[in-house]
């Protein structure tokens, strides 16, 4: 056995340890990571979540007992009794939300909820944008609203762009559109008596610039919220029927029909609570009084507490804060009743308290 | 020897060194890489039970589904204010099962009545499973002045119940993505 020294080997067998070497070294990687400076860093935020529902269709409801009394679906809510201690029962015959021109929940097709360029959102949004000061707020939201330029009327299921503040589209012949037909077919019962059987649908129905927001609050320790609830349809109707549905009774109908309800804002939010005795509790707790001499006798700005006297003046005046009912027509059977509206609803207090009615 | 080494080393090379000459990579731009998109997702069928029988709790309140005087159910309760009352989801059993719920990323860049194509993004997908069986699924929305109903003082009002059985239908795709304030 003989060792040879490095320089005694063949050329090939001493240039193994370079190509060697050549080969597992890494090549230098050519990305390159740059840092991001102060102000970039400030400019950049969480994104939220942006949820939209494509081709959806949804409907449960309860089926008429077979001959052996067995029912394939049921969908009930209980638990509700009435004044004079009985059950109430609710069977829900039929719930559906799907695509328009449903026939009453007859013929149930897709519909998309939500737009990919303006989704509903879950996010958790900087309080300070919205008035609500240095707060981080839970907001869940539905498409926001936008600028009429841009968007639909919220009644009109054959709007066309530039008609509205809606971001939905109605149905049209190419597209199934972003506007659900919604209903509810009932039977309430209270005790054995089951002869109530409620219907309510509505077509094409918006809820463009809903939301809830929700956060905490520091000197009350409990968590506020403030409600916003836009419902638009050009169509809502109530109606009653027999049991099996079979005949009807005069439909009341509701035609361009809009609900802006607006509980609680930056001002007054709503509180939830349960109370001691296990009963829920919602309210929405009157605005301060101005301290006497804040505003002045003549109510003018001129003689009063400048930020006293703004912070009424936004009070009262921002429609932001104010519900809405509008319907265009009100019909019973073939009766016309013309149009309702009832504008600037302003809650000022309000104190919602459930209570146990069991013995 | 020196043959046997320059025949080992030769094996050693064509063994272990991979040879740069034949395979050829090509770096890909950013462009090329954003158009790679990974196939596949994932496809679940299930069938979830909550407390069909009964919960793991046994006491004075809780008991098994065939004992009438306990009850069965799951209890979730939350808190809404410092030292107030609880809101609870109270008494949830039964049963679900579905078929086919699929979970897949999916690039949106057409469709929608033209977002699609503005939209241009990746999304995921959670495709619903048409239908949904209900066993017998119940539960009640309460409120109560303790946490647990084995605590002192416990009472408890319940506002509705909901029992559902059979066929849901839940048809679509629930698309996730982010959105807000970028």
């Amino acid at each position: 056995m003989r060792w040879f020294n490095f320089s005694q080997l063949p050329v090939f067998t001493r240039l193994l340890p370079m190509i060697a070497a050549v080969l597992t070294v890494p090549v230098p990687v050519e990305a390159e990571l740059q840092g991001l400076s102060e102000t970039e860093m400030s400019s950049i935020d969480g994104a939220g979540i942006g949820l939209v529902l494509e081709n959806f269709k949804f409907s449960h409801g309860t089926d008429q007992p077979d001959a052996s009394g067995e029912q394939a679906r049921i969908f009930r809510i209980g638990g509700i009794k009435s004044t004079d201690g009985r059950d109430v029962d609710i069977t829900v015959n039929h719930l559906y939300i799907a695509g328009a021109n449903s026939n009453y929940g007859e013929t149930l097709g897709p519909v998309n909820l939500g737009r990919l360029l303006n989704p509903w959102k879950i996010d958790v949004v900087d309080g300070n944008d919205i008035g609500i000061a240095n707060k981080a707020v839970l907001e869940f939201a539905a498409s926001a609203m936008v600028n009429s330029d841009q968007g639909y009327d919220c009644m009109d299921s054959g709007a066309s762009p530039g008609s509205g503040n809606c971001s939905s589209r109605p149905a049209s012949s190419g597209y199934i559109g972003e506007r659900a037909d919604i209903g509810m077919q009932m039977n309430v019962a209270v005790g054995d008596d089951r002869s109530a059987n409620i219907n309510i649908h509505a077509k094409s129905a918006v809820i463009d610039g809903s939301y809830l927001r929700l956060w905490g609050d520091n000197d009350r320790r409990q968590m506020v919220g403030q409600f916003k609830l836009n419902f638009y349809s050009p169509e809502l109707s109530i109606n009653a029927c027999t049991q099996d549905g079979s005949t009807c009774g005069s439909r009341i109908l509701m035609s361009n029909f809009a609900l802006e309800l607006a509980i609680g804002n930056q001002l007054q939010p709503v509180f939830f609570d349960v109370d001691g005795s296990g009963n829920f509790e919602l309210e929405v707790a009157a605005i301060r009084r101005p301290i006497p001499g804040e505003i002045g006798a003549d109510g003018l700005r001129g003689s009063s507490d400048a930020e006293a006297w703004d912070f009424y003046e936004s009070y009262y005046t921002n429609p932001e804060f104010r519900g809405n009912l509008k319907i265009g027509n009100f019909s019973v059977g073939d009766r016309d009743f013309g149009s309702a509206r009832v504008q600037g609803m302003l809650i000022q207090h309000l104190n919602i308290k459930t209570r146990d009615l069991s013995p | 020897m020196i043959s046997i080494l320059r025949r080992t080393s030769l094996a050693l090379t064509a063994l272990l060194l991979p040879l740069p000459t034949f395979a050829e990579l090509s770096r890909l731009g950013d462009e090329a890489l954003s158009g790679i998109s990974g196939q596949g997702g994932i496809y679940l069928s299930g069938d979830i039970s909550i407390n069909e029988m009964g919960g793991p709790i046994e006491n004075s309140y809780f008991g098994r589904c065939d004992d009438a005087d306990r009850k069965c159910g799951a209890r979730f309760a939350y808190r809404l204010k410092e030292n107030g009352g609880w809101m609870v989801l109270d008494d949830i059993r039964g049963n679900f099962s579905f078929e086919g719920l699929t979970l897949r990323v999916r690039t949106v860049d057409s469709g929608f009545g033209g977002d699609g194509e503005l939209f241009n993004r990746d999304v995921l997908e959670l495709g619903l499973p048409n239908t949904v069986r209900f066993n017998d699924v119940q539960f009640k929305i309460s409120s109560s002045s303790t946490a647990r109903p084995t605590d002192p003082g416990f009472q408890q009002t319940d506002i509705f119940s909901v029992d559902m059985r059979g066929d849901v239908v839940m048809e679509g795709s629930l698309l996730v993505f982010p959105a807000g304030n970028p």
